[in-house]
């Protein structure tokens, strides 16, 4: 195990230098202008030079490169040009409402998609089928940003049912505010047993929520189905209904199991995909996570804030399949973490 | 992406086109997604000659008529300039089905040729190929297209050129697979053993051997092509106005959601609409391609 | 002991295809007594498997049965509501599979999927589940019980496996143990440990075992009588003994003749012209017919039923029950 996550570790860190030097180039090497670009458009001859040596461009790629390494590794992840605050902050303080939609979104998708995959597998060819392929295809193919304004349309405005946008209501902050603990609203709630905010904050999740679950309910759904159906193809499934076993333990308690394993891939990578998902999703539904600020920094060509997201989601990604893979060994023996 | 829903293990042998067809006459569903697909090809091809208004399909306003709900006249509605919203989408086909033609046509040129080179050499030419692959699927997908899109700076032609620099490796992924099993096939063995280049046995063997999964790939791949531009557009990363790019029209009519909900809403559709008939004949070609799918 | 516990009487069975409806199954009949190992020997796609899972009411959805009964301790199974034949797989009937490699699930220990079956029928939970598992692995060769209930299928060998297997079958005593090819995905010295295995414990627990082969030489050394299956019908019948004394089926003598054998010369090896037919639901006549060296107009156009030829001895043969009834009256006082 310990071997396993060592080696896992090591490969997770050539491939993030490999990324390291992507960002790199993206950021440097590709940009003509590099320096005007982090001034801005107001950018004077003597300003420009002046920036030019301060950020190291005049010095040569290679060594500009490792400057970036080492600054990178001491947590120095530059300045954002809109924000004047350190990227590596603007990342942190934003994460945890990102978090908070990504954790409920995905709830939602896996929970909702296994259960759809699995009924959809078991009803093969009938009417319950049809809609489960259907609406997993369906799902994989909404424009999350245009869904967002469709829920909007019907939700708030047509059905006055949910709030339109936000984190929480604004008369809350007066009324009964959630006092910041950890910085997700939803556990600030709790632990400050504000109920009132609770209820108000998930009211308010709701609808980000959705919009985001659709693509990976469908890929989960679709990729359980067609798991499933192999599953319930194999020898070992015939062998247990020889046993007398019943067929709804067969379902949930055996072949769900088998099934579940490649599914857990396509739940990681469908995470790695609400990550980018959420962007939209922020922009839309005003939540105050990383969205508006990527948005913001990718439109004014902020790149100390690009480079930072962009190499903050790769090593989020790293981070997802090394969990892919623990999860795997853990439920599939076939697999050895040696 | 769409790009793992596919992806075969094996290299199916592709059908022959008779049997294609009859295959696919019987699913009602790939017969739908087909004649949506039609509709747009014939959008993209004489959207002029299609439109009510196609001047203002290319953008010429009429101020008079601004804001004016779907109507007989206007069945999508106008908007803030007065533009008639059908119009605007039908010739907004052309952009659309292009730029996703282009970007798979550029990760297919990139991916398949070194897919087909990694998988047949084996080695350390496929170690340094595939390695190169697992750097750009390190990227959530999308967020490296944003970030060269950044670096470019906006536009059309740059996020078709940064969606194909992010879209290639599973192309390469997906040729390696084939490429190393066609590999110990008896035909290619004979080529081998015959003393026909390295070089012509990919392009004359492998190649040719694997379109049939390559294809099934693109075909979905359309469609999700089509929905990541419409993200970068709707974010002011891809094509500037006056352009009748349906991820701008979605993103410039969300100031009016409330109240004007289909300037956004239409050219959201169409997008939704496109990228559902190319999943379906994506699913539905899968169908083709693997009998086990079949019910 | 001579009282029926397995009676199948005319079973037939079709498999809807996209050609139409396929005869799997043509009217089979086989019985299996308390204490005795039957033998069903035939080339794949004869309908052996399909005769067994249709026992245990597991045919694959496809599959129909038009007519006929089956009968397991005096019960009629054919019609029987899944939960009345749930009760019974796993319990009075066992089954041991083919390939134990894959009849095993590979993401469960081999312990807990023994408990799942002793839960279902014996109502046994934790250390007494474990228990009764221990008392089958001791009896099947495997001592080292709790070791193998801890392992998972692909960390045991085929024969260990296999071995397994047939514990779990054991686990609730089961009267009838049906075995499907249960040696032929092993190596030949495995294969033949297994068999023993199989036989002592059938001696020793008094079961009966339905042995499903295309083998005959297993048959040979395992078997009490054999029913020999071509193209979905009974060809013969018979003690085992007197059928590799003196087959009476032509079929059932190209099968012996194709044998190999140590003791064989080589010259005695013989084989089977032609194939198996397609849809034998179709043929009019005898299904052997074109394969037959014997063939007489007569088998074209007629089915040739099961005929008795001698005690506990009958053959489903035109030319042979024309030779034995001959044979009778020549001997038989005028």
């Amino acid at each position: 195990m310990i071997r396993f996550l060592i080696r896992r570790l090591a490969g997770s860190v050539v491939v993030l230098l490999g990324v390291s030097i992507i960002t790199f180039i993206l950021a440097r090497v590709i940009p003509s202008d590099a320096a005007a670009m982090y001034i801005g458009p107001k950018a004077r001859p003597d300003d420009i030079a002046r920036v030019t040596h301060q950020l190291g461009l005049d010095q040569p790629l290679p060594v500009q490169y490792l400057t970036y390494m080492r600054d990178l590794l001491r947590g120095d992840w530059g300045t954002s040009i809109g924000t004047k605050r350190p990227v590596l902050e603007e990342i942190g303080g934003r994460l945890p409402a990102t978090i908070e939609l990504i954790v409920a979104a995905m709830t939602m998708a896996i929970l909702f998609g296994v259960l759809l995959g699995v009924l959809s597998a078991r009803w093969r060819g009938r009417a319950p089928d049809l809609l489960v392929r259907v609406g997993s295809i369906v799902g994989v193919s909404l424009p999350a940003f245009w869904l967002a304004l469709i829920l909007q349309v019907v939700f708030f405005r047509n059905l006055h049912l949910l709030p339109l946008a936000g984190q929480v209501d604004s008369d809350l902050r007066f009324v009964n505010p959630i006092l910041p603990v950890t910085g997700f609203v939803l556990v600030d709630a709790v632990l400050g047993a504000n109920w009132q905010g609770l209820g108000d904050a998930l009211l308010h999740l709701v609808l980000p929520a959705v919009t985001l679950a659709a693509y990976p309910l469908g890929l989960v759904a679709r990729m359980t189905r067609a798991s499933m159906l192999e599953t319930l193809d194999q020898d070992y499934i015939r062998t247990a209904r020889a046993y007398g076993l019943s067929e709804r333990f067969i379902t949930y308690r055996l072949a769900l199991k088998n099934a579940l394993i490649p599914v857990v891939t396509i739940a990681g990578l469908s995470l790695a995909y609400a990550l980018t998902g959420a962007f939209f999703v922020e922009i839309i539904f005003n939540w105050p996570g990383l969205g508006t600020f990527v948005v913001h920094s990718l439109l004014n060509v902020d790149y100390p804030a690009i480079m930072g997201i962009t190499l903050f989601g790769a090593i989020g990604y790293v981070v997802i399949n090394l969990l892919v893979d623990l999860i795997h060994a853990w439920l599939d023996p076939r697999v050895t973490l040696a | 992406m769409a790009a793992v829903i596919v992806a075969p293990a094996e290299p199916a042998m592709p059908g022959s086109a008779a049997r294609v067809r009859r295959i696919l006459a019987r699913d009602p569903l790939a017969i739908a997604s087909l004649v949506v697909i039609g509709v747009l090809v014939l959008f993209a091809v004489a959207g002029p000659f299609i439109a009510p208004y196609p001047e203002q399909g290319a953008g010429a306003s009429s101020v008079a008529n601004r804001m004016l709900g779907p109507s007989q006249a206007h069945l999508f509605g106008t908007d803030e300039l007065g533009r008639d919203m059908l119009s605007r989408i039908i010739i907004g086909a052309q952009g659309a089905l292009g730029v996703a033609l282009l970007v798979v046509a550029l990760a297919i040129g990139i991916g398949v040729p070194l897919g087909a080179i990694a998988g047949y050499r084996r080695g350390r030419v496929d170690a340094v190929i595939m390695r190169t692959t697992d750097l750009f699927l390190a990227f959530p997908p999308l967020l490296l297209a944003m970030a060269i899109v950044a670096a470019l700076g906006p536009g059309l032609d740059h996020a078709a050129l940064a969606l194909a620099v992010s879209w290639w490796p599973w192309y390469a992924r997906l040729q390696r697979g084939t490429a190393a099993s066609l590999r110990e096939r008896p035909f290619i063995e004979a080529a081998r053993a015959a003393g026909v280049g390295d070089a012509v046995i990919i392009v004359r063997h492998i190649i040719p051997n694997s379109l049939g999964p390559i294809m099934v790939q693109a075909t979905t791949d359309i469609g999700t092509v089509i929905l990541a531009a419409g993200g970068l557009a709707f974010l002011g990363l891809g094509a500037s106005p006056p352009a009748p790019d349906w991820g701008l029209m979605v993103a410039q009519g969300r100031t009016f959601i409330l109240d004007q909900w289909w300037l956004s809403a239409f050219p959201g559709l169409a997008i939704f609409v496109t990228v559902l008939a190319f999943n379906l004949l994506g699913d539905a070609l899968l169908d083709v391609l693997d009998p086990r799918r079949r019910a | 002991m001579t009282d029926a516990l397995l009676q199948v009487r005319d079973l037939t069975i079709d498999f809807r295809t996209p050609a139409g409806p396929v005869r799997a199954v043509d009217a089979i009949s086989l019985d299996v007594r308390r204490g005795e190992v039957v033998g069903l020997v035939g080339e794949t796609g004869c309908g052996k498997t399909v005769t067994a899972l249709s026992v245990l009411g597991l045919l694959p959805p496809s599959a129909r049965i038009v007519s006929g009964s089956i009968s397991f301790e005096g019960r009629e199974l054919v019609g029987q509501p899944e939960k009345e034949l749930r009760a019974i797989r796993g319990s009075s009937i066992a089954m041991v599979f083919q390939n134990p490699t894959t009849a095993f699930n590979p993401v469960f220990s081999l312990g807990a999927q023994m408990r799942h079956v002793v839960r279902a029928h014996l109502k046994l939970q934790g250390a007494a589940a474990d228990a009764r598992i221990d008392e089958t692995l001791h009896a099947v060769g495997l001592p080292e019980t709790a070791r193998v209930r801890r392992s998972y299928p692909h960390q045991l060998s085929g024969g260990m496996l296999q071995r397994t297997m047939i514990a779990m079958a054991l686990l609730c005593r089961p009267s009838l143990l049906i075995a499907d090819e249960p040696t032929s995905a092993l190596d030949v010295t495995i294969a033949a440990q297994i068999l023993e295995l199989l036989r002592s414990l059938q001696e020793r627990e008094g079961f009966s075992v339905l042995l499903i082969t295309h083998d005959l030489g297993v048959i040979r050394r395992f078997s009490d009588r054999v029913t020999v299956l071509y193209a979905g019908r009974v060809a013969e019948t018979s003690g085992a003994p007197a059928l590799f004394a003196a087959p009476k089926h032509p079929y059932s003598r190209g099968l012996i003749g194709a044998v190999p054998r140590a003791n064989a010369r080589r010259e005695t090896l013989v084989s089977i012209p032609g194939l198996v037919p397609a849809n034998p639901g179709s043929i009019v006549g005898c299904a052997f017919a074109d394969r037959c060296p014997d063939v007489i107009e007569r088998c074209r156009l007629e089915r040739p039923q099961l005929v008795p030829v001698a005690e506990g001895h009958a053959v489903a043969c035109h030319v042979a029950a024309a030779a034995a009834a001959r044979s009778a009256a020549g001997t038989a006082p005028a």
